[in-house]
């Protein structure tokens, strides 16, 4: 794919990542690196630390997720993040029309296909 | 692209933050639709401008309001911005502004020409969210260090280590990071007179490759532009912090401060080096090190201030609601 190409492909990338970070946090707490490990384990997913910070950290800013420094059971303390209650209910409409998006792509993608 | 990050709010009221961030999640949705690409920069600079504004008031919705309205639309902001983004006609050239382009790229290289403030060399200097070590300088042509990544490189910091840079910190350990140039600026004014009376009129000003001087000036003139180069970041500095700016801003005026110090000490000092007889330029690549290091140190030590504040509010608070 060409440079083109892949811009497109990370822009989409990070579109996603946003709802794809309120899911795991809608899963449980996790801090930081934790969050861009499991991002790693989805190929289709995989999005660096320098994308993953600047993303919580806005998240945090305008007031969807919470941290809090947390004793961890192995090293140092880290800092958590969680779904604050408009996080929660944000992911809820987001997931829901992220089920639209999907269901009328499938579509378009499986008409594509058959063309 | 990244959403615009930085500046800390702290010092708004609770309202008045929230405006400030309905604002920019606006501007990024619309940058978004808009499709206009990276323009983090861009926004970080914008948001330094807000901060700088707001920092001299109250604080309120109000002042938010005001400074907001100055900028016209989270749409229309956008709109601007996509226009300039790189690859448009016209990159570089602020939104409003009739003053051409003032940041860009030439020849692949940034520039920037706008009259720098503490809001912009914070942002640059120290963002340990930005994965970038060399981003572009605050004024003049070229990059600067991103301390803050090469912090996180290091390993001594992690990039969400703190909130908002150094809001945690206690207002007199930042206030005290003024010593550090002020104890520099001592140091090349105590040996400026102790050794006055054995120069030469004249003494060396710039040196070749090789370490042969190849410019002289007069000493008084030397030593009184060593004292500029010292002391006008330093009162910038002191006004900085004067004026209650954020925590970050007055670290990263600090720091400036202490770099533009060491400069100066390592000119008089490199010009000793010479008078004594020696050959070679070893002061002045020591004086540069020292010049990068004592910012960084800086930067890191009230990082980590910071989080240790962060932690203990947090650590002692969890650890109260257990015992209740």
């Amino acid at each position: 794919m060409g440079t083109d190409g892949d811009g497109r492909l990370s822009q989409f990338r990070k579109g996603v990542v946003e709802l794809a970070i309120l899911a795991l946090l809608h899963r449980g707490e996790a801090y930081g690196g934790e969050i861009v490990d499991r991002l790693g384990e989805h190929p289709g997913l995989a999005i660096s630390a320098g994308t993953v910070y600047p993303l919580l950290s806005r998240l945090k800013k305008a007031g969807v997720i919470d941290s809090a420094w947390r004793e961890s059971p192995v090293g140092p303390p880290r800092k958590y993040y969680r779904l604050s209650q408009m996080g929660a209910a944000e992911f809820e409409e987001m997931a829901r029309a992220w089920d639209g998006v999907t269901a009328a792509m499938d579509q378009l993608l499986g008409k594509e296909q058959a063309l | 692209m990244n959403a615009p990050e930085r500046q800390p709010v702290s010092a708004l009221t609770p309202e008045a933050a929230a405006l400030v961030e309905t604002y920019f999640t606006r501007v990024h949705g619309a940058l978004l639709v808009s499709a206009a690409g990276e323009c983090e920069e861009a926004m970080l600079d914008l948001r330094a401008y807000v901060m700088e504004e707001l920092s001299g008031g109250a604080g309120t919705p109000a002042d938010v309001t005001r400074v907001l309205s100055g900028l016209g639309s989270p749409e229309a902001l956008a709109a601007q911005y996509s226009a300039t983004t790189p690859g448009s006609d016209d990159p570089g050239r602020l939104p409003g502004s009739d003053s051409g382009r003032l940041y860009g790229r030439v020849l692949g290289m940034p520039y920037d020409v706008r009259v720098p403030d503490s809001g912009r060399i914070a942002s640059r200097w120290w963002n340990p969210l930005d994965p970038r070590v060399f981003v572009p300088r605050v004024f003049g042509l070229g990059w600067d260090v991103n301390f803050g990544s090469l912090a996180v490189k290091l390993r001594l910091v992690r990039p969400d280590d703190e909130d908002e840079p150094f809001a945690a910190v206690p207002d007199r350990v930042v206030t005290a990071t003024l010593l550090l140039p002020l104890v520099l600026a001592g140091v090349l004014a105590a040996l400026v007179a102790i050794t006055w009376t054995g120069l030469p009129p004249s003494l060396p000003a710039h040196w070749n490759a090789v370490g042969v001087a190849d410019q002289f000036w007069d000493g008084s003139a030397l030593v009184a532009f060593l004292a500029l180069m010292s002391l006008a970041p330093l009162l910038f500095a002191g006004w900085v912090h004067s004026r209650r700016r954020a925590a970050l801003n007055r670290v990263a005026a600090s720091a400036l401060a202490t770099l533009m110090a060491t400069l100066a000490l390592t000119q008089y000092v490199q010009a000793l080096f010479y008078i004594g007889g020696e050959r070679g330029i070893v002061p002045t690549f020591a004086g540069l090190a020292l010049g990068l290091l004592l910012p960084f140190v800086l930067f890191v030590v009230i990082s980590r201030i910071g989080r240790a504040a962060e932690q203990r509010r947090d650590l002692d608070g969890s650890k109260k609601r257990r015992s209740m």
